[in-house]
């Protein structure tokens, strides 16, 4: 992986966007798993559906790994300082998620080449699942 | 009880140690294939000591190696089928490898009510033996009422 350089960086730049595999059932039990966050309502349709969602519904924080791995295949995981993230919409089964970003703000601080990008989740219908922020340093 | 007077107030300190096959576990499922997640030489060549966590790991360290939901909820006084996770930060001050063990300390640091909501601020810290502090995170949970 190349790091971009800060001096080649324009605010407004696009972060190159990353499009997932649909979210499967399969997925959500291993997150389940892998994170250790076992609320029925990630894999228990009856649950899903009691809570009016009509079936099992994404862990918000999978989508966040996935606005992670977006801005980690963009800038090296070392370079990345804050990351930010508001769980706005539920994700089910199906949905196909794109992160994308932008460059909104750049500074030196302290000698440290710091850049500010807003990031986002949405689905196929442009359904806005995550909103956030990341700083890095480059 | 008065919700605001819990501002301060903390959990047990917990010790929660990495695994390489548990960093492995979270790329899989993400479905992030970044081999700095799952090769151990790849990950050095890169400078790291080990194959690193990903951006998101700190939640499994919350809930693996700390209490459960059940208890964040009795700390709380919280509803648990009102309860939302309503925003995560992360402030990555160094990384995370495999056989890290990292020390976390949690503590309430805020809580509003707003419309028909509990807001609650929920901040950690993330100590590596050895080499000090490498995460912080703050967790915003929202109680519906």
């Amino acid at each position: 992986m190349k790091t971009p350089l800060f001096s080649e960086i324009n605010i407004g730049d696009q972060m190159p966007a990353l499009v997932k595999d649909p979210v499967s059932e399969v997925q959500l039990v291993k997150y389940a798993g892998a994170s250790g966050d076992f609320n029925p309502i990630h894999f228990q349709n009856a649950v899903g559906k009691m809570a009016g969602f009509g079936g099992v519904i994404a862990h918000g924080m999978l989508i966040m790994g996935f606005v992670g791995q977006a801005i980690t295949d963009w800038i090296p995981q070392r370079n990345l300082k804050k990351l930010k993230a508001r769980f706005v919409n539920i994700t089910k089964p199906g949905d196909v998620i794109t992160v994308t970003g932008r460059v909104t703000a750049k500074r030196i601080e302290d000698r440290e080449n710091i850049i500010i990008c807003e990031v986002k989740a949405e689905d196929q219908n442009s359904q806005v699942k995550v909103e956030g922020s990341f700083e890095a340093c480059l | 009880m008065e919700k605001s007077k819990l501002v301060g107030s903390s959990l047990p300190e917990f010790t929660f140690r990495v695994e390489k096959g548990k960093i492995r576990e979270m790329a899989l499922a993400i479905g992030d294939g970044k081999k700095i997640y799952t090769g151990t030489e790849e990950a050095k060549e890169l400078g790291h000591r080990d194959v690193i966590a990903p951006p998101t790991f700190g939640l499994c360290i919350d809930l693996w190696g700390g209490p459960d939901f059940m208890e964040i909820c009795r700390w709380l006084g919280l509803n648990p089928v009102k309860v939302l996770h309503g925003e995560q930060e992360f402030e990555y001050l160094g990384d995370i490898c495999a056989g890290d063990e990292i020390t976390v300390s949690t503590s309430l640091a805020g809580y509003t009510e707003k419309k028909s909501m509990h807001i609650f601020s929920i901040d950690s810290a993330y100590t590596a033996a050895g080499r000090g502090p490498v995460l912080k995170s703050r967790k915003t949970i929202i109680e519906l009422q």
